[in-house]
């Protein structure tokens, strides 16, 4: 259970600045990952899932931007190679990655972080294979590994004259035949079958769940220490959506590798993670391991989740689904208050302050003014509850 | 499909349109008020040279069997006799091919290495001075009429600071590289580039502009993608990105839409080479439709109408191979 | 057709836009000027008057020193002496050659461009569209059948076309009394305008094409779609459904076609008229191509034309580049999303 802890993220708030205005996609977002964990991420769409994802690994594209925060990531060489340079990002082992350069965040991508996307289809280039392209994926950590000062150079030694060659020719000459080996070699431990012919095929000549594993592959090419899937089983079929969870399930066991699982998908969740954090309106509201959130949760907004979900054994009730639908999180519009107070079935006159986070009991915590009063009356719910369950 | 057959395919459909062409072209004759004889013949032919000549064209033949003879004589490269300059048709016309050839390829050359950085500098300072200026040069490149843009680069750089020849053709690129070849003179060539310059340039803008702004938006567009994001994700440096992925990505638009715009090259090149009488088949063109010379009218029209189909066939095989989707749907 | 929404997607992008702007005001102000020809025209612009010929337009007077030869007593004398040609407020961008005042001429000239523009491409969207739904909506061997000759039509370089054709056919004018003379509000203006019939044809029928295949694009995927399924389940005709379902939703697409084709017009007009090929004599490019033989003496003559150009091409790209943007709103979306 003492799992050392690999990613601390604090206070992470990132903002897209449109012409409509200042969108707070994701704001002051506090959680851990540890390692070999599934961490997840639930939420509605809208609610800053992606954004967080994109956010872990410095993707935020223009109009947005990470406009504060810390990402604390464990890395021994690193902290060491910062410890003397700038003190103020180096904490122990960890390193506030917020504080390192743009070239150092990229030449993590791969090695440490490294993400599969929610549609396979349009997550690759169309114009090249997908050998070549997880091939490629294999060649920036080889360059790196094999020449460390271009690691952070801006073309890894692949110069202009290729470069320009590269928009007519395709194959000319970044990845390199072990880097094609072993892109094959990739191919086959996701699971797809004649790897080394497929690896020719074009992304379109993909079925969505040979893409997804192709991904995956693509994925684990730098064999990463925290992989962020977004999504990943979203654009598949049900049956296709529980191949890839068995997959990277067994990754994940091979590799020990941790994972921050993205998804609106409450049994996706439920089937994969350990620890879990409930987004609403680009805040997480309810953090903490798997049981405490899903069994004792406190803030009415995962209640609400929770009641959407179907329950096989016991159709009868109705669902019960959350009115309204969440904000739009333009800036200007949000008031300091509780998001979810509008929607809220159990919404009080407090509720127009802003909640601060409480700890409940273990890791579990909620920001809900419920948090305080309704936890320890919840704490004796359950034992009801269980007591009912044992009864039918 | 393979590419082979993509390409043959495109290549049948290329043989149909010129046939097309060159059914066109000979119905034109038939569009002309009057006689086709009159047409041909000189205004002070004699009525015995007349009678000839009806003769020659076959007039007393019926309809479909004057159109596969011309369609055979075509096939053999005879266009017909020009009664007004008494030579063969084809002699002048292909005489006049090379100097438009050489108008095109430089004004291309032109437009493709000044657009594409350009479009690319714009689409990465996005917002930034100069984008603005790369948007305003494309906007005011493609709306400016080439005739004008050439009468005043006349105006500036020949008659107010003379650096370049207002006219002509001294001598063709062909001769000028074989004086570099073999007596290793560089005079020709230099000449040769000293007057195709202004030419081409003025050719050339528009194309430079409207790929300047396909560049941009393209780019834009690819940037904006999700596999550009994935491409980054797995730690791919930034100019490999943007150049090995996005880049690449974006010639295929770009590629369809200069394909469509190939007529738009000729007949600018056919109005530049009027504006510097650059002694092309656009000039050629004119003159003779100025002094209704009806083979070489007829035999331009094939020329430049089959010249055009088979660039297509090949901006074609360029679109097949830069975009793979094309030949598997 | 033409939704609540879409008059506001326009005028949102109106408002974002400030090129949306400036291409509007540009369109605006030509049209204006196209319209209310005789009434801003300072002169009359085909009024000769060759003592005042090549005058330099405002703020560029010129000196020049001119050598002339004068025979006096027997004797030839040269005599330097410096001239001083002064631009006046009378002709504000000079006189051509023959003395007519350049901004009248290209005041006059926005009309033809404009009629020749505007006529040219409705012409071809009448061609063009019907010919592309009907292709479009049948498919198949017909729409086969029908594309490839479009295809002719297309492979065919337009200039080259359009020269061709008025070679061979003459250049016909056609002219319309001017309603400003004819009422006397201006008297002394030109009592007619000239369209050059010609060119108006040709144009059309060398830019047909171009609608052909949008509009079969268009008939292509919406005659799959339901509600055409539906009305041809009820019994409606071919010719109804094309009318009243398919040509609807086709518009935006062939609007936006179809102003930048009176941007492409205005530019192969000006073209033939510079080549001597349009029967107008009032038109742009013919007097480019008139002003093309002082460039050394009086390049105003060659210029200010050219610049009418220019701004009116520039106007209507904008404007279609507008429309594009307000109504397609697919093109410059596909990054920071949430």
């Amino acid at each position: 259970m003492a799992a050392r802890d690999l990613l601390r993220v604090r206070d992470l708030s990132t903002r897209f600045f449109t012409g409509e205005g200042q969108i707070n996609a994701v704001e002051s977002v506090d959680f851990d990952v540890r390692e070999g964990e599934v961490f997840g991420i639930v939420g509605e769409s809208g609610s800053g899932k992606s954004v967080t994802a994109f956010s872990l690994l410095d993707l935020v594209e223009s109009p947005g931007q990470i406009t504060s925060g810390e990402l604390w990531y464990r890395d021994e060489d690193l902290a060491a190679e910062f410890r003397e340079q700038r003190p103020e990002a180096v904490d122990g082992e960890f390193v506030d990655l917020r504080r390192t350069s743009e070239r150092v965040r990229r030449s993590l991508r791969g090695p440490s972080f490294s993400m599969v996307f929610q549609d396979p289809m349009s997550s690759f280039n169309p114009t090249l294979t997908v050998g070549e392209q997880i091939a490629e994926a294999v060649e920036v950590q080889r360059r790196a590994s094999t020449n460390p000062r271009s690691t952070r150079s801006r073309t890894q030694g692949y110069g202009l004259g290729r470069m320009l060659a590269g928009m007519v020719l395709p194959d000319s000459g970044y990845v390199d035949e072990d880097s094609e080996a072993q892109a094959v070699k990739l191919l086959e431990e996701v699971g797809i079958p004649d790897p080394a012919e497929r690896y020719d095929a074009y992304p379109h000549q993909f079925s969505g769940g040979m893409l997804q594993r192709a991904m995956v592959a693509q994925a684990l090419a730098g064999e990463p220490d925290l992989l962020v899937a977004d999504e990943p089983t979203t654009a598949l079929d049900v049956t296709i959506q529980a191949q890839i969870l068995n997959l990277l399930d067994d990754l994940q066991a091979e590799t020990g590798m941790s994972i921050v699982l993205i998804t609106h998908n409450l049994g996706v969740i439920a089937r994969m993670c350990d620890r879990v954090g409930v987004m609403y309106a680009g805040e997480i509201v309810e953090r903490g391991t798997l049981e405490e959130v899903f069994e004792q949760s406190v803030h009415p907004y995962t209640e609400g989740l929770l009641g959407s979900i179907p329950d096989l054994d016991d159709p009868a009730p109705r669902l019960q689904p959350i009115e309204g639908s969440v904000p739009n999180l333009l800036d200007a519009e949000m008031e300091d208050r509780c998001y979810f107070a509008d929607r809220c079935p159990k919404a009080m006159e407090k509720c127009l302050d802003k909640p601060p986070e409480i700890e409940c009991e273990g890791e579990h915590a909620a920001k809900c003014v419920l948090a305080e009063t309704e936890y320890h009356d919840s704490r004796r719910l359950p034992e009801d509850y269980f007591e009912e369950v044992a009864d039918d | 499909m393979s590419l082979g057959r993509f390409l043959i395919k495109r290549t049948v459909h290329g043989v149909f349109v010129v046939w097309g062409v060159v059914t066109v072209v000979f119905g034109l004759r038939f569009l002309t008020p009057g006689s086709p004889v009159n047409a041909v013949a000189p205004l002070d032919a004699s009525q015995e040279l007349r009678q000839r000549i009806a003769r020659d064209l076959g007039l007393n033949k019926p309809l479909y069997e004057q159109y596969f003879d011309y369609l055979f004589s075509l096939l053999q490269g005879d266009m017909g006799y020009s009664y007004l300059r008494g030579i063969e048709a084809s002699t002048l016309v292909l005489g006049r091919v090379p100097a438009t050839v050489e108008l095109a390829v430089a004004a291309s050359f032109i437009a493709v290495v000044l657009s594409i950085p350009l479009g690319v500098i714009a689409a990465n300072r996005r917002h930034e001075p100069a984008d603005y200026g790369a948007t305003l040069f494309s906007l005011v490149g493609i709306s400016t009429p080439n005739f004008w843009l050439g009468i005043m680069l006349i105006l500036v750089l020949s008659v107010q600071f003379g650096l370049f020849p207002t006219s002509g053709r001294p001598l063709g690129l062909y001769p000028a590289l074989a004086l570099l070849v073999t007596e290793g003179a560089p005079g020709g060539l230099l000449r040769w580039l000293h007057h195709i310059f202004l030419p081409a340039v003025t050719l050339g803008t528009y194309f430079t502009a409207l790929i300047t702004r396909l560049t941009r938006s393209g780019m834009l567009d690819e940037l904006g993608k999700s596999y550009v994001r994935a491409a980054r994700a797995k730690g791919l440096p930034e100019a490999l990105v943007r150049y090995r992925h996005a880049l690449r990505n974006t010639l295929v638009p770009i590629v369809t839409v200069v394909g469509l715009q190939l007529g738009t090259l000729i007949g600018g090149a056919v109005i530049t080479e009027a504006v510097f009488s650059w002694p092309g088949l656009g000039s050629f063109l004119i003159r003779s439709i100025n002094v209704r010379d009806w083979p070489l009218i007829q035999g331009s029209l094939v020329v430049i109408g089959v010249s055009f189909v088979l660039v297509n066939i090949v901006v074609d095989a360029l679109y097949a191979y830069l975009d793979p989707q094309v030949v598997t749907e | 057709m033409i939704s609540p929404r879409t008059l506001r997607n326009l005028r949102s992008e109106l408002r974002r836009s400030a090129l949306a702007k400036l291409g509007v005001t540009l369109v605006v102000g030509i049209f204006l000027m196209a319209v209310f020809a005789p009434v801003l025209a300072p002169h009359d612009p085909t009024d000769q008057n060759l003592n005042d010929s090549q005058l330099p337009p405002l703020g560029f007077s010129t000196t020049e020193n001119r050598t002339t030869s004068e025979f006096v007593d027997g004797e030839v004398t040269i005599v330097e002496e410096e001239v001083t040609v002064n631009a006046t407020a009378e002709h504000p961008l000079g006189t051509d050659s023959l003395g007519r005042d350049v901004l009248s001429r290209t005041i006059y000239g926005a009309r033809t461009s404009l009629l020749v523009g505007v006529i040219g491409a409705l012409l071809a969207v009448l061609v063009g569209v019907t010919y592309g739904l009907v292709a479009g909506y049948y498919s198949g061997r017909v729409d086969d059948g029908l594309m490839r000759a479009a295809d002719v039509m297309l492979a065919f370089p337009s200039l080259v076309l359009a020269i061709a054709l008025i070679g061979l056919w003459g250049r016909a004018a056609i002219r319309i009394p001017d309603p400003f003379v004819a009422a006397g509000i201006t008297p002394g203006m030109p009592p007619d305008i000239v369209l050059p019939g010609t060119v108006v044809l040709v144009v059309a029928l060398v830019n047909w094409g171009w609608f052909a295949r949008v509009a079969r694009g268009e008939a292509l995927s919406l005659r799959s779609q339901e509600y055409v399924t539906a009305a041809r389940s009820m019994g409606a005709g071919d010719a109804f459904i094309i009318r009243t379902h398919v040509f609807p939703n086709s518009v935006t697409p062939i609007l936006v076609l179809a102003t930048i084709q009176v941007a492409a017009i205005i530019l192969l007009e000006s073209a033939l008229s510079f080549l001597g090929f349009s029967g107008a004599t009032l038109s742009w490019g013919f007097d480019i191509a008139q002003g093309r033989q002082y460039l050394s003496s009086s390049w105003w003559i060659a210029t200010m034309p050219g610049i009418a150009i220019v701004l009116a091409v520039v106007g209507i790209n904008l404007v279609g580049d507008w429309l594009r943007d307000a109504l397609d709103p697919g093109i410059e979306q596909g990054e920071g999303g949430v």
